[in-house]
């Protein structure tokens, strides 16, 4: 490949350039002269630190069609081994992380005869097709709009919140955001090259209206999100 | 065997009455296509009901989130593209540099056939066999599908709608909802028949069929194309926003993404998105967010375990630094969310296909006559009633009615527009300045048309025993051809206003 690489056709970045700034009417890049807009808080922003972030939080996943169940971190193996049962779900794929409440989880699941592979193993990609169901953690929750934030790294992956029929993601109290902009100023100062290749807001499950605008769960992802809200952490 | 060279930048797409759908023969001539929609009432109910449906939805969702605030959320959304556009040159720099840390390689293109040339060779260079692609209007306008099968790349689209519109050799009929036009029988006879299986019209058996289909697709692909709803400039990110995750599938399974964007989908940072993010859902289908926004920065990284290993973006020009310029510069603004063709009369009683190009609606006659030239599409500012509902519609301001009767303007002042319509309209701005011209006209307008009833009154027409003329003769035809004309009365307003004025001073 290396040989061939850096061959491609198109214009160079010069040329391309050139006819923005004839539209702009200058000859070369200029700093903008005024800031951009700011995102005025006082319009914009949807959810405060002073509301009841895990009562919106609750209402607005379950509006986008997402299943939420209240739990105590304790009871955490036992209440997902009860809907893996309900469920029928026997392959699992886990990506968790490093989350302290489900630590013991992996090996609790396995000492229950459920097949369970590692995300931080590297299992490849063929094996969340083959999955009856993903188990994650989220990086954060918005309140706002009852989001889910799934970001790629070396113990997450894009695909376990979308490739197999079922996603059950473990949401902390302390996970939840009240509004996306406090998501962005977390981010805020990290270099693009810093930043996770993947970032997802899940805001329900996989959804169609495409064959005469009847609304059908399930298309490519999965058709059932079901979050386990632990209470006490 | 020898073999007819195949140029693989040549394009045959779906076909209307032998047309190209979305590229038919230049000058476009709207008419053909806009009566036979007009008659066509399977069309019209599916477009009338879809779009309807969103409208509402939009009015209501809209104000019960923002409150009093909605038109300050539309001014500053609309506020922070014009800026990004007014400085588009700081910004592409900037994601340039910001992307091409992050291992993207970015590439140019001056127009359509240079972005697909571009994917074409990175397809060959990966010796591609299979390409998946997730919903892209940008690749529709490349015509990028048909060049990649023609060097053997079998490339399938993976929108459940797309999917089915490829299979039946159609083309989308609307910005966010491609096969409004289309009902569950027609998808249930092109999945018997090209997919093999036994027929069904129930949506929810349909959409496991393509689901199943799709699947097993996924491992096997070895490029993934995606379009892109935002670039983010602070970061070198791309976004794509859908429902159904085949987006986020075609850009996490295959070992290459290739990502196809319009150089105004910039804006200058994550939290400017935010704003964006918060109108766009909002504004197309009623939702807070899309089910799956996914910000891509780069290709996976080595400490992940999925992801492409390599990302290209192609950014694509093809002729959108014309519009940059700074009389029309206001149109790119638009983040394609339909709300204008939601709300649009026109659109629900014409379709998508009747305005011959990919971007249909009111902002598909701006931006249509601008990319493709206004002598090529002089119908399609003229395809408005003026009402207003798509400038009430948009979240981020643009003043559509505004350009629309400016590119009106620009037709007659570059006379291109009718003999005839040159000459009626310079009568009527006559008439319409002089008294006495007014009046004339008036009267001559009043009596041929009581003429006229009185004719038809006596062949015993019963609707203008009602009052009403159900055709009128000469350049009036068009009218009545539609819907009915009240019969003028005996006295007109200024008539009566006189006598009236009379009276009262007696």
């Amino acid at each position: 490949m290396s040989q061939a690489q850096s061959q491609y056709p198109g214009e160079s970045r010069e040329s391309f350039m050139a006819r923005v700034h004839e539209a702009l009417g200058r000859t070369r890049t200029e700093k903008p002269s005024e800031p951009p807009p700011q995102a005025d808080q006082n319009i914009v922003r949807l959810a405060r630190p002073g509301d009841d972030l895990v009562a919106m939080f609750e209402e607005r996943a379950k509006i986008t069609g997402m299943k939420v169940i209240p739990i105590a971190a304790a009871d955490m193996t036992k209440r997902i081994v009860s809907l893996l049962e309900e469920l029928g779900a026997r392959k699992l794929v886990v990506g968790v992380g490093s989350l302290p409440q489900a630590l013991g989880l992996k090996d609790s699941l396995r000492r229950k005869n459920y097949e369970v592979i590692d995300w931080a193993s590297s299992p490849g990609l063929e094996v969340q097709f083959e999955a009856d169901a993903g188990i994650t953690d989220v990086h954060a929750a918005l309140a706002e709009t009852g989001t889910l934030i799934c970001n790629s790294d070396a113990g997450h992956s894009r695909g376990l919140s979308l490739v197999p029929s079922v996603h059950l993601a473990i949401v902390r109290r302390s996970d939840i955001l009240p509004d996306m902009f406090d998501y962005w100023a977390r981010l805020k100062g990290i270099p693009g090259s810093q930043l996770p290749s993947s970032m997802a807001f899940i805001t329900g499950p996989s959804k169609t209206a495409d064959i005469e605008g009847e609304l059908i769960k399930g298309v490519h992802g999965p058709k059932d999100v079901h979050i386990f809200f632990v209470q006490d952490a | 065997m020898a073999q007819t060279p195949v140029d693989p930048l040549a394009f045959t797409p779906p076909s209307m009455h032998g047309e190209h759908l979305l590229d038919p023969p230049l000058p476009y001539d709207i008419t053909k296509r806009a009566s036979a929609a007009s008659v066509n009432i399977q069309l019209q109910q599916f477009v009338a009901n879809g779009t309807t449906a969103k409208d509402s939805a939009r009015k209501l969702v809209m104000p019960a989130t923002f409150g009093e605030h909605v038109d300050d959320v539309r001014a500053l959304a609309g506020s922070i593209k014009q800026h990004t556009l007014d400085h588009l040159d700081y910004y592409l720099e900037q994601f340039i540099d910001r992307a091409t840390e992050a291992g993207v390689k970015v590439h140019f293109a001056a127009d359509s056939k240079q972005a697909n040339a571009i994917c074409l060779e990175i397809a060959r260079q990966n010796n591609v066999k299979l390409c998946l692609k997730s919903k892209s209007m940008v690749t529709e306008e490349t015509h990028l599908l048909p060049a990649l099968e023609s060097i053997g790349v079998k490339t399938i689209e993976t929108d459940l709608g797309e999917f089915i519109l490829q299979l039946d050799n159609d083309a989308p009929s609307h910005l966010v909802a491609p096969m409004i036009h289309k009902d569950r029988t027609a998808v249930g006879r092109a999945f018997a028949r090209e997919l093999g299986v036994p027929y069904t019209d129930v949506p929810t058996e349909l959409t496991q069929i393509a689901r199943q289909y799709l699947r097993a697709l996924y491992p096997k692909a070895d490029m993934g194309i995606s379009g892109g709803n935002f670039l983010v400039a602070e970061t070198g990110s791309v976004v794509i926003c859908t429902n159904e995750g085949n987006g986020r599938l075609c850009t996490s399974a295959p070992r290459i993404h290739v990502a196809f964007v319009g150089i105004e989908k910039m804006v200058p940072t994550l939290s400017h998105l935010g704003v964006l993010l918060k109108v766009l859902a909002r504004s197309s289908t009623a939702q807070p967010l899309t089910c799956y926004t996914h910000i891509m920065t780069g290709p996976k990284r080595a400490h992940e375990h999925d992801g492409p290993e390599e990302m290209h973006i192609i950014l694509l020009d093809n002729q959108r630094t014309q519009i940059l310029r700074e009389e029309t510069r206001e149109m790119l603004r638009c983040i394609r969310c339909g709300a204008c063709l939601n709300a649009c009369p026109v659109y629900r009683k014409i379709g998508g296909h009747a305005y011959g190009a990919v971007y249909s609606g009111p902002i598909g006659s701006l931006i249509t006559p601008m990319l493709r030239g206004l002598d090529n599409y002089k119908d399609l500012p003229n395809a408005s009633s003026l009402c207003g509902a798509c400038y009430e519609a948009c979240p981020v301001k643009i003043n559509i009615p505004k350009y629309l009767v400016q590119l009106r303007a620009d037709i007659v002042k570059s006379n291109l527009g009718k003999k005839a319509d040159a000459v009626f309209f310079r009568t009527w701005a006559m008439t319409l300045k002089h008294s006495l011209l007014y009046r004339m006209g008036g009267w001559f307008q009043s009596r041929m048309f009581r003429l006229q009833a009185g004719r038809t009154l006596r062949k015993g027409s019963p609707y203008s025993a009602r009052g009403w003329l159900n055709k009128l003769p000469g350049p009036f035809k068009g009218w009545t051809d539609q819907r009915d004309m009240p019969t003028p009365p005996a006295k007109n307003f200024r008539h009566w206003w006189h006598e009236h004025q009379k009276s009262k001073g007696q």
